[in-house]
């Protein structure tokens, strides 16, 4: 096992927002949602620079929609997590489970 | 049925410029944009949406010209230093074009003192402005896909050299009204530079439009 096996923070928390959206992962919602639970503000440049990444690593993979007016008829890019994918997010989740155990973080940092 | 006329439009100018840093397989980053800026002035208001889409704007491209830059490094590096060699080169042109005609023609100049004036002056300026967007177009058309990236490392490349040369010579040794005009010239070609980059991207992302459901 290499370390590219693991994710990096921004890939691991847009992996995790893929899979809580299931099939309604798009820019926007992953956006959304990524603001929504971490409350800090992504751009969809910074989204869209690591759905690329992940893409060209085999962890998620894309489909395009319909266009819609909304959207100046362009059309939405919906992503999926890969199985490599999901073993790369359960892998990462293991390791940062593995260093933070027995750690009293909340503690420590008060 | 609803149209795209039907929703507020989000700032064109800051369309134009993300629309100039994606390609037609990356129009999924536009249509994101202005569908949240869609939501955003339903629930906010106008000039909140404007303000968040300009912020995205500016943040997006940063992100797209990085990870344009990563994708390739070698390929833009050399398009970046062929453009650069290509302006050494080529801006050393309307001056010799000046002296050529200036020699061959010294009865007329004598006599039209003030149009001699204009071209070594106004006219050394323009072409330097043309020979400047000339390349910018030439480096944009080498570097398919990734044009305004390419044109912009130009620019800061030529940008960061006009900066040491200016603190370093310039500055202390012409005359402030000098030092400002030599640098308003070198800013103005760094522009064109950009300008020819950004046409050559118009341009090519005209030949091939951007799929429309209206």
């Amino acid at each position: 096992m290499s370390g590219r096996d693991f994710l990096g923070e921004f890939e691991h928390i847009i992996v995790l927002a893929i899979l809580r959206l299931e099939d309604r992962a798009y820019g926007v919602t992953v956006r959304q949602e990524i603001e929504f639970r971490t409350k800090r503000e992504v751009s969809i440049g910074a989204v869209y620079a690591t759905l690329d990444r992940l893409e060209s690593k085999g962890y998620v993979k894309s489909h395009r929609g319909d266009p819609t007016p909304e959207r100046g008829g362009r059309s939405k890019r919906f992503f999926r997590v890969t199985a490599k994918g999901a073993a790369a997010v359960n892998r990462t989740q293991r390791a940062l489970q593995s260093m933070t155990e027995g750690l009293d973080l909340i503690q420590s940092h008060s | 049925m609803t149209s795209a006329a039907d929703f507020v439009q989000p700032p064109r100018i800051a369309t134009w410029l993300v629309n100039l840093f994606t390609s037609s397989d990356e129009e999924s980053i536009s249509g994101d944009l202005q569908e949240e800026f869609s939501q955003l002035e339903k629930k906010s208001g106008l000039a909140f949406a404007r303000r968040w889409y300009w912020r995205q704007t500016l943040k997006t491209i940063a992100h797209l010209f990085g990870g344009a830059f990563r994708a390739a490094p070698w390929s833009t590096t050399a398009t970046v230093v062929g453009g650069f060699l290509l302006l050494q080169f080529a801006s050393r042109l309307p001056d010799k074009a000046l002296s050529v005609v200036t020699d061959r023609y010294l009865a007329y100049w004598s006599n039209h003192f003030s149009a001699y004036m204009f071209w070594a002056t106004d006219g050394m300026l323009i072409a330097h402005l043309i020979v400047s967007m000339f390349v910018g177009c030439v480096v944009a058309f080498a570097a398919k896909g990734r044009e305004m990236v390419a044109t912009i490392t130009l620019d800061l490349v030529l940008s960061a050299m006009m900066g040491v040369t200016y603190f370093g010579w310039v500055a202390e040794h012409w005359p402030i009204h000098m030092a400002l005009l030599w640098m308003l010239l070198q800013c103005s070609g760094s522009f064109a530079i950009v300008l020819g980059g950004a046409i050559v991207r118009t341009r090519r992302a005209t030949a091939k439009p951007r799929p429309s459901c209206v």
